[in-house]
C-alpha cells in the first residue's frame, strides 16, 4: 500500500514510516499541510495519515480542500486533542477515523489497515464469508461449517467487525470504538472477556482456532 | 489635552448629562409658562382693544368724526383703562388720552396694524415705570386714523419675576448639581479604586487578592461579589492545574523510573547475551502504555476541573446508558464469580457529556469488580432520587471503604493500603467526582449492605446529577 504521512514532529514520522514499512507500506511523509496538500494531489495514495496541527495549513482545512477536489482518499487524523467535538469537527471535514495522541503504533498500523480494506470493499454485502465461518447479515445467523451458532446481539456485532476486517489486526480500542461506540479507555480490559466469551462460541469443539490474539495489538479473525 | 481625571469619570459626566437635561426641560417650562400667560394675556387684550375700536368705529360711522371725538374724550377721562388717540388724516393729534401713537407706520384702510410697545408711566411716587403694553391702529372710512391700545404689563411683570425666580434656582441647581457630580465621582472612585487595586493585584499575579464587598447591596457590591466569585473559580481552577501537575510529576515518577531502569537492564542483558532483551523491551512498552494511561486521566480530570461546565452536553437518557455500560460489564463480573445485576428506571432524562457519564458509570463499576471478592454481587441502578435529581449508583459487597477515608478516596492517586496491589492508578473515583461536579452533580460515598457471611461492609457510589 502507499501511504502518505502528514506530520509535522519528523521523529514520530520517521518512527511511523519505519513501522508502517515493516509492515509491507510504502510512506511518503510530508511535514506540513502545504507540502501534504500538493503531495496528495501528485500521487494516488491508499490512505493518508494527516495531524491536525500543522505549520501553514491545518490537517483540517487540507482534507477539506482534498474533498472538495474530489479526492476520496480515506484520512486518518491524529490529534492531541480528543473531545467530541474535536473528533467529530475532523469526521466532518473528511476524515474517515480519528486517532487520539499519544497512540500505539501497532493501533495505527491496525486503523491504517482497516481504512484501506474499507475502501477495497465498497458494495453492501449481505453475507460474510471467512474460511468456514459464514455470517447472514440479514437472517442474523452465524454458521461454521455448517453448524449453527448462537450469539448474544453484541457477540454478533463484535463477530461482525472481526469478519469484516479478517486477516487483520484490531486493537481493544477500536472494538470499543466501533462496537461499543465508547471513547473512553476502561481501566480494566472488558473486551478481553468479551472476546473469550465469542471465542468460546465460535472455537469450541473445532480443531483449529479462528480467533487469534496478537501480542501487544489485538485480536485477528484468521480464515 | 487630557481633562482632570475627575471630570473624566462616569458619574461626572453622567451628572453633565443630567445638568443638560435639566436645563433643557426648565427652558420647556418656562417656555409653556410664557405661552400660557403672556400669550394668552395678549390675545385677551388683543380681544378687548377689538371690541373697543369696534365701538368706536361704530359710533363714528353713526355719528361722523366729531362724535368718535367726543366719545373718545368721554372715555378718556373714564376709568376703562385704554389708550386712545383719534389723529386727522395726516397723523396729526385731534382727541386722546397719549400725546402721540406709539405706532408710527400709517395703515391702509381697513386692515388694522397691531403692535407691542413699551409704555412710559409716572406712578404715584412720581419714578418713571416701563410696561409692556398692546396697540392697534386703525384708517377709518373718512381717511383719518384710531389709536387704541392697552396696558397689559400687569399679566407680563408677573410672569417676569416667575422667570427670573427659575433661572435662579437653575443657576442653583447647576452649582449644587455640579458639586454633587463631584461629590459622586469622587464616591464611585473612590470604590472603584478598590476593585482596580484588585485587578492590578491579579495582574501582577496574586490571585489571592478580593474585593471588599461593602454589604450596601448596591451594583458595585454585585461586581465586587461577581469579581470574587470569579477570582474564587479560577484560584480553584488554577490550584486544580497546578495539583494536576504536581501530581502527574509524582505519579509519573516513579513508573518512569521503573520503565528507566527496565530498559538499562535490558540493555545490560543484550550487551552480556544474558537473559531476555525481548521480554525487558516488551514489559517496557507495558509501563509506557501505564504511564500514558495514567497521563490521559489526569488530562481529562484537569480538563473537567478546568471547564465551568462538561463540554459538549446533549440530553440522553441515562438508563439506557447504563444498560449499555453494564452489558460491557457483566462478562467481567460474571467470569470474577460476582453475582452482577442491573436496575435501571426508564424514562429518565439528563444532560451532560454522554461519554464522561458513561466512563464515570465504568470507573464505579470497574472498582466494584475489581474489589469485590468472588461470591459476592454488583448491583448497578438507575433511579429518580425524592428530590428529583437522578441517581446511577452502584452497590458492591466489597470491603468497602472506611468512613474516615471516604473524602479522602476521591482526592487524585489516593489507593488505600489494601488496594496497592490491584491494578489501576488511583484516579477512578477522582474522574467520576469531576464528572458530578462539571454537571453540576455530586459522588456520594456510602456503606454497602453490611457485614453479610464475613464479606462486606460493602460501597455504595451513587453520582447524583441534575435531571434535565
Amino acid at each position: 500500500m502507499r501511504l502518505l504521512v502528514v506530520e509535522d514532529d519528523v521523529e514520530a514520522a520517521e518512527a511511523m514510516a519505519r513501522c508502517l514499512g515493516e509492515e509491507g507500506h510504502e510512506c511518503v511523509v510530508a511535514s506540513d499541510g502545504d507540502a501534504g496538500f500538493r503531495a496528495a494531489e501528485k500521487g494516488k495514495f491508499d490512505v493518508m495519515v494527516v495531524d491536525r496541527m500543522l505549520p501553514k495549513l491545518d490537517g483540517v482545512s487540507m482534507v477539506q480542500m482534498l474533498r472538495k477536489e474530489g479526492d476520496q482518499t480515506p484520512v486518518l487524523f491524529l490529534s492531541a486533542l480528543g473531545e467530541i467535538s474535536h473528533r467529530v469537527e475532523g469526521l466532518q471535514a473528511g476524515g474517515d477515523d480519528y486517532l487520539v495522541k499519544p497512540y500505539a503504533i501497532a493501533e495505527l498500523v491496525a486503523r491504517v489497515a482497516a481504512l484501506a480494506r474499507r475502501r477495497e470493499t465498497g458494495s453492501v454485502q449481505t453475507l460474510l464469508r471467512v474460511g468456514e465461518l459464514e455470517m447472514d447479515l440479514i437472517g442474523r445467523e452465524v454458521r461454521r461449517g455448517g453448524k449453527e451458532i448462537d450469539l448474544q446481539p453484541r457477540e454478533f456485532q463484535l463477530l461482525e467487525f472481526l469478519m469484516r476486517h479478517a486477516g487483520q489486526s484490531v486493537t481493544r480500542t477500536m472494538l470499543l470504538e466501533r462496537v461499543w461506540e465508547y471513547h473512553f479507555d476502561p481501566q480494566t480490559n472488558v473486551i478481553d472477556v468479551h472476546i473469550s466469551r465469542l471465542r468460546s462460541k465460535i472455537d469450541k469443539g473445532f480443531e483449529r482456532p479462528m480467533l487469534q490474539t496478537v501480542r501487544g495489538a489485538g485480536y485477528r479473525l484468521d480464515a | 489635552m487630557r481633562l482632570p481625571r475627575l471630570v473624566r469619570t462616569t458619574p461626572f459626566r453622567l451628572t453633565l448629562l443630567f445638568l443638560a437635561l435639566f436645563a433643557g426641560a426648565a427652558s420647556a417650562f418656562l417656555g409653556y409658562i410664557y405661552i400660557a400667560t403672556v400669550g394668552e394675556a395678549a390675545r385677551a387684550a388683543d380681544a378687548a382693544i377689538t371690541r373697543e375700536a369696534d365701538s368706536l368705529d361704530s359710533t363714528y360711522m353713526s355719528g361722523g368724526f366729531s362724535a368718535l371725538n367726543e366719545t373718545v374724550i368721554e372715555r378718556s377721562s373714564s376709568t376703562r383703562g385704554f389708550l386712545y388717540l383719534v389723529m386727522d388724516d395726516k397723523g396729526e393729534p385731534v382727541s386722546g388720552n397719549i400725546a402721540a401713537s406709539p405706532i408710527k407706520q400709517v395703515p391702509a384702510t381697513g386692515k388694522p396694524d397691531w403692535a407691542s410697545f413699551g409704555l412710559t408711566e409716572k406712578d404715584q411716587t412720581g419714578a418713571t415705570v416701563r410696561s409692556p403694553a398692546r396697540g392697534m391702529v386703525e384708517r377709518l372710512a373718512g381717511g383719518e386714523l384710531l389709536f387704541v391700545g392697552t396696558d397689559v404689563g400687569e399679566a407680563q411683570g408677573y410672569v417676569v419675576k416667575i422667570v427670573n425666580a427659575l433661572w435662579g434656582a437653575a443657576a442653583l441647581v447647576i452649582v449644587l448639581g455640579l458639586a454633587g457630580g463631584v461629590f459622586v465621582a469622587r464616591d464611585v472612585s473612590r470604590n472603584m479604586s478598590g476593585l482596580n487595586d484588585v485587578i492590578n493585584a491579579v495582574r501582577l499575579g496574586d490571585l489571592g487578592a478580593r474585593a471588599k464587598v461593602r454589604g450596601a447591596g448596591d451594583e458595585l457590591d454585585e461586581l465586587a461579589g461577581g469579581l470574587n466569585d470569579m477570582l474564587d473559580r479560577l484560584e480553584r481552577s488554577v490550584g486544580g492545574l497546578r495539583h494536576a501537575g504536581d501530581a502527574i510529576a509524582h505519579d509519573l515518577r516513579s513508573p518512569l523510573t521503573r520503565l528507566r531502569a527496565r530498559m538499562e537492564a535490558g540493555l545490560l542483558d543484550a550487551e552480556t547475551g544474558r537473559g531476555d532483551p525481548l521480554a525487558a523491551l516488551r514489559q517496557a512498552l507495558e509501563d509506557a502504555d501505564g504511564v500514558l494511561r495514567t497521563f490521559g486521566a489526569v488530562l481529562a480530570i484537569a480538563r473537567l476541573e478546568a471547564a465551568a461546565a462538561a463540554p459538549d452536553q446533549s440530553v440522553f437518557d441515562p438508563g439506557q446508558l447504563a444498560a449499555g455500560v453494564a452489558e460491557l460489564y457483566e462478562p467481567l463480573s460474571e467470569e470474577k464469580g460476582l453475582d452482577f445485576a442491573a436496575e435501571l428506571a426508564s424514562g429518565l432524562s439528563l444532560r451532560g457529556n454522554r461519554e464522561f457519564v458513561a466512563q464515570a458509570i465504568a470507573n464505579l463499576l470497574d472498582n466494584a469488580v475489581k474489589y469485590t471478592p468472588e461470591g459476592g454481587a454488583v448491583m448497578l441502578r438507575a433511579r429518580r432520587t425524592a428530590a428529583g435529581d437522578v441517581e446511577l449508583s452502584v452497590t458492591d459487597t466489597g470491603p468497602g471503604v472506611p468512613e474516615a477515608d471516604r473524602e479522602r478516596v476521591v482526592d487524585r492517586f489516593v489507593r488505600l493500603e489494601n488496594s496497592r496491589n490491584a491494578p489501576g492508578a488511583g484516579l477512578g473515583l477522582s474522574l467520576v467526582a469531576a464528572v458530578a461536579r462539571a454537571h453540576g452533580g455530586r459522588l456520594e460515598l456510602d456503606e454497602g449492605p453490611g457485614i453479610v457471611d464475613g464479606k462486606g461492609p460493602g460501597l455504595r457510589a451513587a453520582l447524583v446529577l441534575p435531571a434535565a
